[in-house]
């Protein structure tokens, strides 16, 4: 049997494009109990015709939150990725490694004392 | 009712102007609106993506809004971008190809959108830029998009325009809502009041965002700002009192006089930009 699981993103979601957090929440909700699971997982990216932000913070950058990274890049491989997409997601990487060290640290340094601005 | 639209340029004014025509919106109901275009000297035709998002306040409350006095050369853009089908008018053909058409979309519809890019965008003057940068181009777009369905918490849709400039080498596409504004999203988030400019400014920051759930998110508007630069375009914001630009002149955030119910982005794409160039990821070293 092989041990690497090959996850198709095209076929889970049922469209090439990824640009729904929902549709990202249902990448996040097959890979999660995989990784518990201590599986291997290829996430296969071929014939997605548009991608963006909003459905990688949800499928990958979730993972974050409930995995450390060694766990995360030890046992999930990424492929079909073109090299401006692969940037986005060490962007979103990076976000969602920062979200879950400090989730609302800085918010009160926006209060401004008497911004009473529509 | 008769309420003035003034000349309506895709600048603060321009935003300005289109918020005053919904002031009060709420409190109209059941009236005959009518729009007299009689002091307009011009329209910009994306612009009607955001006018859109203002007449729906009127729609909402069962007013009925009629548009009078139009001139000549700004209906026919009008008619040619399919906005006056909205008013029974008929669609003129585009002889030169420089519109992208108003259509309104439903918050689930980004299939649809994805359609209507493919049937629009191509052979539109749009500058000759990489295949990278092309696609740079269509995912701001789409995080745009989406994030007005996300955020909005309107049922009235989304509202699309886009226009080519020829002679001024840009083209401008306008994304808009009428739906809750940045402002009071980021001040049911932080849990405390914040100007409509300083909620911009939030929404802007990498990382920020008002999604509910432990998620991450908040970086889109980043990428498409980090995408302007590169092609020394405009991104404009405006929700609620709030406008912000940001352009190779620098970064303005500005309040309004008046209060533009939802929110409205539009990217201006330099198309005087004719050489081929890649982004920094797609440099081969």
């Amino acid at each position: 049997m092989n041990d690497r699981i090959i996850l198709r993103i095209t076929d889970l979601i049922g469209s090439p494009l990824c640009i729904s957090a929902e549709d990202g929440q249902k990448v996040f909700e097959k890979l999660a109990p995989l990784i518990r699971e201590g599986k291997k997982v290829d996430i296969s990216f071929d014939r997605v015709t548009m991608l963006i932000s909003l459905f990688l913070n949800a499928a990958i950058g979730q993972l974050y939150g409930s995995f450390n990274e060694e766990q995360i890049h030890s046992q999930v491989t990424i492929t079909g990725l073109a090299e401006d997409d692969l940037d986005m997601l060490k962007r979103v990487e990076v976000n969602a490694k920062n979200y879950y060290a400090n989730p609302k640290k800085y918010d009160q340094a926006w209060k401004i004392e008497n911004d009473d601005e529509e | 009712m008769r309420k003035p639209v003034p000349t309506i340029r895709t600048n603060r004014e321009g935003f300005n102007s289109l918020a005053g025509i919904a002031k009060n919106a709420d409190q109209i109901n059941f009236e005959k609106i009518e729009l007299d275009f009689s002091s307009c000297a011009f329209f910009e035709a994306n612009m009607a993506a955001p006018f859109y998002a203002v007449l729906s306040h009127f729609y909402e409350n069962l007013n009925d809004v009629t548009l009078l006095n139009i001139p000549s050369g700004i209906e026919m853009i009008l008619c040619k971008n399919q906005f006056l089908k909205q008013f029974d008018r008929p669609v003129k053909f585009d002889t030169y190809q420089t519109t992208i058409p108003f259509k309104k979309f439903k918050k689930s519809a980004g299939e649809q959108f994805s359609e209507y890019l493919n049937l629009n965008m191509d052979e539109h003057g749009i500058p000759k830029m990489s295949p990278g940068l092309t696609k740079k181009f269509r995912q701001s777009l789409f995080e745009i998009f989406q994030n007005a369905a996300y955020h909005s918490e309107s049922d009235a849709g989304i509202f699309t325009c886009g226009q080519f400039y020829p002679n001024m080498h840009k083209l401008d596409f306008t994304i808009a809502d009428a739906g809750i504004g940045i402002r009071d999203n980021v001040r049911r988030f932080l849990k405390f009041n914040i100007s409509s400019r300083h909620a911009i400014k939030w929404a802007l920051e990498e990382g920020h965002s008002t999604r509910s759930g432990n998620q991450p998110g908040g970086i889109g508007l980043k990428l498409i700002k980090d995408f302007i630069e590169i092609n020394k375009g405009k991104i404009q914001i405006i929700s609620r009192f709030g406008f912000y630009e940001f352009s190779t002149m620098g970064e303005v955030f500005e309040k309004m006089e008046n209060d533009f119910h939802g929110t409205c982005i539009n990217i201006e794409i330099n198309t005087n930009d004719t050489s081929i160039y890649y982004l920094r990821s797609e440099v081969v070293r």
